[in-house]
């Protein structure tokens, strides 16, 4: 008896890592540079305070991928696919510049990364970043699907050293778990403020857009959907871990010396005389890490979706007088944010600033369309939202879109 | 009420013949012969089955009615691209909007979808819809897939021409297929492949290395339904063709009949193959349900290990006892209906079906039709057994540049043979 559940275990576990990837890397790579940025300001600021936040994020962040992933495994196309055949060329069209904007803000952000977490092992940012543009390049234009997602996967296990650095910084456990067995909150505009910033940037529009797209790449069977969903949920729960490790460090640390930080690398920074050399170097280490993992994934995700929801070919198997339109705006993404890196006197911050805007004005849009094709008989079958999940699904984006908006107007205001 | 800009075109007068995008009409108002709004054109049936299909009926949205409805073409008097005029009374013959198996929407089902171009053996997405009227008819006659198509529907397409023109002198190209080598998919799981059926038979035009292409292409959807609509030689060969993992997914979708019929019709060693990286379950269901033939040849090839010589051979080959004669050998050459994998050698066997000679297509053409196999045959053979490396096969290979090996058992027995295909494929 025993010995078949256990092979029926083996056989679990192998179908499992057969699906697994689109879930687990889309969740890591959410951990981009502006999310350790955002992470450790929020740490910095508001010490344990908001770690509760963290769990209905998670939850948010399960239910909206959780749809995509069901999407792109029943319909077999990508989201950008899906909303040009059912809405039609015009949205199709702006949506897609708004997209192509916000992502090229972040992934401008990805190479502000990669420059000043390498400036802190004293890398000159002008080999850094043009390094990084070409490796990221290379990996895709030379890499076949398969051998890219593996380089990915392995990725994600770099941002264990964020754990490290949670528990190097000795942080107080007992304070920890009471303030996340008791959530305090008060409406100050700053606390709200920082809420909103972490909700927007752990769900983010280009995540939808890609989990879909590789788990239509992976080619998962309907039945073997439940697989897919564990992926996904493995993969939100991992990322939240991570990113309340990054709160906690920086809770532990520089809330309580009152130091306030800006960016993932000003943490790491401030970090040293405080929690050692050794913390300061892994949290470094995991904002390079995050920063080139996220600017590989995002151009190709936004050459991707383009190019799928204007009919031209596309793909890193295709040459490029087959896909021209992919891997030229894949190229122009990457070296246009590594170059405006390199610009002197560029100022970042109205960059992102609008980056930021559009982003905000994306998501609801998003979200919105995300839950009419689900609701889709025409499109999902059997396989739409039920009814409980449809309220639960409604209310969760409807939040998300109440939050996006006030951030939207909070920034517009500034 | 919006004034006229384009001039009418009138429908009554015979001799009209006049192109049209369907985004110059689509969405426009609908109006009476008083000039009274009855709704907005929502969409186009088409009737499929001619070459260049008619518009059967236009699809009406009004105003607060959820429902759709539909008026013959006929009653088209005459229209522009600010709106389509009625003839008088036909407001009254407006009725609820039905699709036969035999009819598609243009907009619901064609417009932004995914169609293959059976042509270029490519896929493509359709940004615009050309219509020729050409008396009284309306008929559908290209597929625009190019940026031109998406600038039109924008409403930029004349601000786009005057910029590019200023600035390069230059102008995107006009992208078209012809409504002849278009094949629409399947739109989403409720209907299957009714409609392909109808207009299936373009897609086997397409040479089956291409279509393997577009299929590892489509979603699953329209690629299981492609794939069944395709006749059992194509589907074999394309299954040949199709990324492994593919392999089986589409197995997996088509009904256990017609994957045994298909199976058949593959080369046996493709089928193995196959049916090797099936679930034993599947796998010994599908050998059962297939005819004798290739059953056996199937299920003796299964017992080889993974590569081994024995596991890629195949069992189509010609062989000849040493006693006929050429002319025997022809008449043989001749009742072999399947394909040969590789007819470059005649293989010469003794009364114990040994292997012992081997002779080529050029004795067959070129010598005497009496003279008998065994005098012409040459002896000194080169052959492999059914449990020697796949690599080692290779570099015999390389070595001696034969088009194919035989593969004999202890006693020299002829067992199959490889082709230089078949190790090519091992070695990739």
């Amino acid at each position: 008896m025993k010995k078949i559940s256990l092979k029926i275990h083996w056989k679990t576990i192998l179908l499992f890592m057969a699906v697994a990837g689109p879930g687990i890397i889309t969740s890591n790579v959410d951990n981009d540079a502006g999310g350790i940025a955002t992470y450790s300001m929020a740490g910095a600021r508001f010490g344990y305070s908001l770690l509760w936040s963290l769990i209905p994020i998670m939850v948010a962040l399960i239910i909206i991928q959780e749809m995509s992933a069901r999407m792109g495994v029943v319909t077999g196309k990508g989201l950008s696919d899906l909303i040009r055949e059912r809405f039609g060329v015009k949205i199709t069209v702006y949506l897609l510049v708004a997209v192509v904007l916000t992502n090229f803000g972040n992934v401008i952000a990805e190479f502000a990364g990669v420059a000043s977490s390498l400036e802190i092992f004293h890398v000159s940012k002008f080999i850094s970043v043009p390094g990084a543009a070409v490796l990221v390049w290379l990996l895709v234009v030379k890499g076949t699907y398969r051998s890219v997602e593996k380089i990915f996967l392995y990725a994600c296990l770099f941002y264990v050293t964020y754990i490290i650095a949670g528990l190097l910084a000795k942080p107080d456990w007992g304070i920890i778990g009471k303030s996340l067995i008791t959530p305090t909150f008060d409406f100050t505009s700053a606390r709200m403020g920082m809420l909103i910033g972490l909700v927007g940037t752990t769900i983010a529009p280009w995540m939808q857009f890609y989990l879909q797209a590789a788990v239509v790449e992976k080619n998962i069977a309907v039945r073997d959907y439940k697989h897919s969903r564990l992926d996904v949920m493995v993969g939100s729960f991992v990322v939240t871990i991570v990113a309340g490790f990054i709160v906690l460090t920086c809770g532990a640390t520089l809330f309580k010396a009152g130091i306030r930080v800006e960016t993932g690398a000003d943490a790491a920074l401030a970090l040293a005389p405080l929690a050692g050399k050794y913390c300061s170097a892994l949290f470094a280490f995991g904002l390079l890490n995050a920063s080139l993992f996220a600017a590989s994934i995002l151009p190709l995700s936004t050459a991707f979706v383009v190019c799928e929801g204007m009919g031209w070919e596309a793909g890193v198997n295709k040459k490029f007088s087959e896909a021209p339109q992919f891997y030229g705006l894949y190229s122009m993404l990457i070296f246009i944010g590594a170059g405006i890196i390199l610009l002197p006197g560029i100022p970042l911050f109205p960059v992102m600033y609008i980056s930021q805007v559009i982003n905000g004005i994306v998501l609801p849009v998003i979200l919105v369309f995300m839950l009419l094709l689900i609701n889709n008989k025409k499109l999902m079958g059997e396989y739409t939202n039920g009814r409980i999940y449809n309220v639960i699904s409604w209310m969760t984006v409807l939040l998300l879109v109440g939050l996006s908006l006030v951030y939207l107007g909070s920034l517009v205001r500034l | 009420m919006q004034k006229l800009e384009a001039p009418f075109k009138d429908l009554q007068a015979t001799n009209i013949n006049t192109f049209l995008f369907f985004s110059e009409i689509q969405g426009r108002f609908v109006v009476d012969e008083d000039g009274t709004v009855v709704g907005k054109l929502a969409d186009l049936k088409l009737r499929l089955g001619e070459l260049f299909p008619t518009v059967a009926t236009l699809v009406v949205k009004k105003r607060r009615e959820k429902k759709l409805l539909e008026l013959d073409w006929q009653e088209v008097q005459s229209l522009n691209t600010t709106m389509i005029r009625l003839n008088p009374g036909a407001c009254k013959k407006f009725r609820p909007l039905e699709v036969n198996p035999q009819e598609i929407l243009l907009r619901d089902e064609l417009l932004d979808k995914q169609v293959v171009d059976t042509f270029g053996a490519k896929i493509e997405r359709v940004n615009d819809i050309h219509l020729l009227i050409v008396n009284r008819d309306l008929r559908i006659v290209h597929v625009d897939y190019g940026i031109r198509g998406i600038l039109r529907r924008l409403g930029w397409l004349k601000a786009i021409d005057f910029l590019t023109n200023w600035l390069f002198a230059y102008q995107f190209e006009e992208k078209m297929i012809s409504w002849k080598y278009i094949q629409p998919l399947p739109s989403g799981p409720a209907k299957q492949n009714l409609k392909l059926n109808v207009t299936s038979r373009k897609i086997h035009e397409i040479h089956p290395s291409d279509l393997a292409d577009i299929i590892e292409e489509l979603d699953q959807i329209s690629r299981s339904t492609v794939f069944r609509s395709l006749d059992l030689q194509t589907a074999a060969l394309t299954l040949e063709e199709v990324d492994p993992k593919l392999q089986l997914r589409l197995i997996e979708s088509a009904p256990v009949e017609l994957v045994s019929d298909i199976l058949e019709e593959m080369a046996p060693d493709e089928a193995t193959d196959l049916l090797a990286d099936l679930p034993e379950e599947k796998q010994q269901k599908l050998i059962r349900t297939m005819e004798k033939p290739s059953r056996e040849a199937v299920e003796e090839l299964l017992k080889f290990k993974e590569g081994t010589a024995g596991s890629i051979m195949t069992k189509d080959f010609l062989s000849v006892r040493k006693d006929k004669t050429i002319g025997d050998a022809v008449e043989e050459f001749r009742k072999t209906v399947y394909p040969l994998e590789s007819i470059s050698y005649i293989y010469v066997t003794d009364q114990d079906n040994r292997l012992v000679g081997v002779s080529t297509l050029r004795h067959l053409i070129t010598c005497e039709k009496d003279a008998t196999l065994g005098k012409l045959m040459n002896t000194h053979l080169v052959k492999v057994e059914p449990e020697d490396n796949v690599n080692t096969v290779a570099s015999l290979f390389k070595k001696y540049k034969f088009m194919a090996l035989p593969v004999v058992d202890k006693e020299d027995v002829l067992k199959g043979i490889i082709t230089i295909q078949d190790i090519m494929q091992s070695q990739l």
